[in-house]
């Protein structure tokens, strides 16, 4: 799967889940600092790639996915 | 309808799990179950496998452990393989006497939120004073934290939850606050009184104390989180000591005292009845598309038989399903969570 391809899938899990627009989704989009997400919203996040990407996510890895950068570069270098 | 139980959760399980299950299901025809848990601990206390069927396992979630992380790293946990059960549509309803923050944690992240619901609330229904019906209060502790937005989707469903389950006409809702004038308490508590007061489909009453929460001030209260709480254990702490008290007058008083608590025997037993804290049944984690319930974990079998009963109705009025709709049909979840 391309960057794009995962991009386009986690820009639309985060369109879905914090209501957003697709033009509102980049890169440094910051999941903290800038969608005001807490602890619920990253981990329901981090289960919704988990589950997208048939992936398995450990905690430590989870705690520095913080961008949208972050996610999309985590699951290209975790492709099975 | 199928019921999955975790037989392992809570301080008698499995036998007390087994025991209030066995009585519902002789008593309620239509009802099954999936019981989860150790089948070497759990075959010998059946009495019959009569709608009953075991999945063997003997991991679980212990009370200290972190939520999260419990049911991230403990795939094979009773509580998770059935939470994953209602995932996967094979059963209807999760219910468990374990680790509270354990079953909210596998309420939201494995059978999930409903669209439309920021933060699922915890709901114990609790006796009051003035009816049979007791009153509801949400949230009791699902959330530290919780926004003005929150209180009104909590008020929504307490409202109809309170109609299928409780079998209030027109529930009386109620915010919890440190006064009863409109203008009351902090920037959430005011607001929520705000976003209350607007929704015309719901009895919005005002503001409540927690003085007046026993004599039934309210049949709906909506409360943030860390307040509900607090109050409940205020509630619980209170009654328990006064109980204790008052026992220890009876029985350590001499022969008056004796006589006198016989005198009063039959008033003392309606009072106890009236507050017989099993009828009521278990705390629903409302906003999940699922019912997920959890009993205390020193509930006895008539507790677990109550709560199933509670679980039957809920399935029965497709209240979770009311609330799907209407979350689909109205969108109260907050704007701010927009990019900054």
């Amino acid at each position: 799967m391309s960057e794009q391809e995962i991009f386009d899938k986690i820009s639309a899990i985060l369109q879905d889940h914090f209501q957003l627009d697709a033009s509102q989704v980049n890169k440094d989009l910051n999941f903290k600092k800038d969608l005001d997400a807490d602890s619920i919203d990253i981990v329901e996040f981090v289960l919704e790639l988990e589950d997208t990407f048939n992936a398995e996510i450990p905690d430590e890895d989870a705690e520095n996915i913080q961008t949208v950068g972050d996610a999309v570069a985590y699951i290209a270098a975790h492709q099975k | 309808m199928r019921i999955a139980v975790d037989a392992m959760g809570g301080d008698d399980a499995p036998k007390v799990v087994i025991e209030g299950v066995e009585r519902a299901r002789d008593e309620r025809p239509e009802i099954e179950f999936t019981l989860y848990g150790d089948e070497n601990q759990i075959k010998p206390l059946l009495k019959s496998d009569e709608r009953i069927s075991i999945v063997h396992t003997t991991e679980q979630i212990e009370g200290d452990e972190h939520p999260v992380k419990a049911i991230r790293s403990k795939k094979q946990a009773s509580m998770v393989l059935a939470a994953q059960a209602v995932k996967k549509g094979e059963a209807d309803a999760l219910f468990s006497l374990g680790s509270t923050g354990a079953l909210l944690a596998a309420g939201l992240f494995i059978v999930g939120r409903i669209k439309g619901v920021d933060r699922p609330g915890l709901m114990p229904s609790m006796p009051s004073i003035k009816s049979d019906k007791g009153f509801v209060m949400l949230d009791v502790g699902a959330n530290a934290d919780n926004r003005p937005q929150q209180l009104l989707q909590y008020a929504i469903m307490g409202n109809f939850y309170a109609r299928d389950v409780r079998g209030f006409d027109n529930p009386r809702i109620g915010l919890l606050n440190n006064g009863t004038e409109a203008t009351k308490g902090d920037e959430l508590h005011q607001e929520a009184y705000k976003l209350l007061a607007a929704d015309s489909n719901l009895n919005f009453i005002g503001n409540v104390e927690s003085s007046t929460l026993l004599e039934g001030g309210a049949d709906v209260v909506v409360t943030d989180g860390f307040t509900g709480n607090a109050v409940l254990k205020s509630i619980e702490g209170t009654s328990h000591a006064l109980l204790h008290e008052i026992k220890g007058i009876i029985m350590d008083g001499g022969i008056s005292a004796k006589l006198g608590g016989a005198l009063l025997q039959g008033g003392i037993k309606s009072v106890v009845k009236k507050f017989d804290a099993s009828r009521y049944g278990g705390a629903v984690l409302l906003g999940l598309s699922a019912p997920v319930i959890k009993a205390h974990g020193s509930a006895d079998a008539r507790t677990v038989y109550y709560t199933v009963l509670q679980i039957e109705t809920m399935l029965q009025k497709n209240t979770v399903g009311k609330f799907i709709d209407y979350f689909a049909a109205h969108n109260i979840r907050e704007q701010e969570n927009q990019p900054k």
